[in-house]
């Protein structure tokens, strides 16, 4: 499974929940056909909440990690 | 018409410029609040103005953005739906198909859902039990008892277990679990009932076949052991009688040594009937024939005794016994019957047969004084009688008991008191 990185480090809320939404929307198909995983790198802490928040409802489990100065949030469509 | 000055034609164009910048404004003030609403409701903080400009805020398209996401979260609501649906039917076919009876009850003790085999051994008739209480419909109470576990389980919040409780005739043991929200608030209770009553006779009846034996295996070692000294006793007094020189006295006195030990020769014989050592002969018989020859070996007492004889021996398959035991059984039940009546002024005695799935029936019913509740349990078992003294030891049933068991049957009996006795038998038909 190869992972689609979404680096979107510099932008803050609200913009970094419409880059990631847009970014779920154009990978949809092979998002929910579990061919790939969407991994966002971000430095807004915000966007740990409102990320998982939003992308939960929409059937995604997803996964923070804090990196060196940077966190990394793995979406992953829910098997069954 | 007159030509327009160039002069005021630029005004015109000047005022156009400013309705539609104007009206730019308003339409991008206006995306502004829809995002920012719809990023509410997706859980984040409004737009700043510094963050996205215009024209960056137009090119990402937020509203479009989010109006795919919503599809994907509806996509996502009608799959968990669906699996939701499935799930709930699944258990639903659980519950229902489950071998105990489930309830779940609300605080107030109100049914909120009930399963089939609860409904089958707890509700009378088809009538609807949601939103009732349950000690109306479960209990047939007018309110909860004081022992009631549910409500124990409400106030404590822990499991309760009832060993055995009787409803509606049958035995159960009851588990009642709280029912608890996320919160850890009980808001119901899940009782769970189990049928014990089949358990518990089969219990019964090992217990009772396991005392049967324990009691035959010392009765026949005692009887033997007492009939030998007994015969001696009434040989000796018989030979003693026939003296001449005895006085009036003496003579009495030797009567009533052969009556006692001709009393103790009784009480052997129903010990060794009672123990049964031989197997029974087993032969095809005709069991509307056995009680007619037990009703003539006792027609004379029935006579005698004024009593009205009722029989309704019916056309019934014949089945595999032995004639002389089972003829004792009739006999032991009849004779059981006419003491049972014979304070009474109007006296039946009503002998019929039938045909059940069970097998041939036989049904000796008296109206007599009934036997009262509490001795039920006990009137099987060896040595229990309520006669008076020198009027029966006790046997009589129990060897009844243990002669129907060797026939693969079945004994019960239904009394009342005040109104009478039923004891009926079963014993498998023979196949065609």
């Amino acid at each position: 499974m190869e992972d689609i990185v979404l680096d979107i480090r510099g932008q803050i809320c609200p913009a970094c929940l419409l880059i990631t939404l847009r970014e779920i929307n154009n990978s949809k198909l092979q998002l929910k056909r579990r061919e790939t995983r969407l991994v966002v790198r971000t430095d807004h802490r915000d966007a740990t909440r409102t990320i998982p928040g939003a992308v939960f409802a929409m059937g995604y489990d997803v996964n923070v990690v804090k990196k060196g100065g940077y966190y990394e949030i793995t979406l992953e469509y829910k098997n069954g | 018409m007159g030509k327009m000055s160039s002069g005021t034609a630029s005004l015109i164009a000047e005022d156009e410029k400013r309705d539609i910048y104007k009206s730019n404004e308003r339409l991008k003030r206006y995306i502004r609040d829809k995002v920012n609403q719809l990023l509410t409701v997706m859980g984040t903080r409004p737009l700043n103005t510094e963050e996205l400009d215009d024209d960056t805020l137009l090119d990402l398209d937020p509203i479009g953005i989010i109006a795919l996401s919503f599809e994907q979260v509806l996509e996502h609501l009608k799959e968990t739906n669906k699996k939701l649906r499935i799930a709930k039917d699944q258990l639903q076919a659980v519950f229902d198909t489950a071998g105990v009876c489930i309830s779940i009850v609300d605080p107030e003790l109100r049914i909120v859902n009930c399963n089939e085999k609860q409904k089958e051994l707890l509700v009378s008739g088809n009538k609807e039990v949601i939103g009732h209480y349950c000690y109306e419909v479960y209990c047939g109470k007018d309110s909860p008892t004081l022992d009631c576990p549910a409500i124990e389980t409400i106030e404590t919040g822990r499991p309760v277990f009832i060993r055995e409780v009787k409803k509606k005739g049958r035995n159960f043991q009851i588990v009642t679990s709280p029912l608890k929200d996320i919160d850890g608030n009980v808001i119901g209770v899940i009782e769970v009932s189990i049928d014990v009553t089949e358990k518990k006779k089969a219990e019964e009846g090992m217990r009772q076949a396991e005392k049967l034996a324990a009691i035959g295996l010392l009765a026949a070692g005692i009887a033997h052991e007492i009939n030998n000294p007994l015969g001696n006793i009434l040989g000796y007094a018989k030979l003693l009688m026939r003296e001449s020189d005895i006085s009036v006295g003496q003579r009495e006195k030797l009567e009533v040594i052969v009556e006692q030990a001709k009393r103790g020769n009784e009480i052997v014989r129903g010990l060794l009937d009672f123990s049964r050592q031989s197997r029974p002969a087993f032969a095809s018989v005709s069991m509307n024939e056995v009680i007619l020859k037990a009703l003539k070996s006792l027609s004379n007492q029935i006579d005698r005794q004024g009593i009205k004889l009722v029989t309704n021996l019916t056309k019934i398959p014949m089945v595999e016994g032995d004639p002389k035991q089972i003829e004792q059984v009739v006999v032991n039940l009849l004779l059981n019957s006419i003491q049972a009546i014979e304070d009474m002024t109007d006296r039946t005695i009503s002998i019929e047969t039938g045909y059940t799935d069970s097998g041939v029936e036989v049904r000796v019913i008296d109206n007599g004084h009934g036997i009262p509740e509490e001795i039920l349990p006990r009137i099987f078992d060896p040595f229990f009688t309520t006669k008076p003294v020198g009027k029966g030891v006790g046997l009589g049933l129990s060897i009844c008991l243990g002669i129907i068991k060797d026939h693969d049957g079945s004994i019960h009996v239904e009394s009342e008191k005040g109104k009478g006795s039923k004891f009926s038998f079963h014993i498998p038909a023979m196949s065609a």
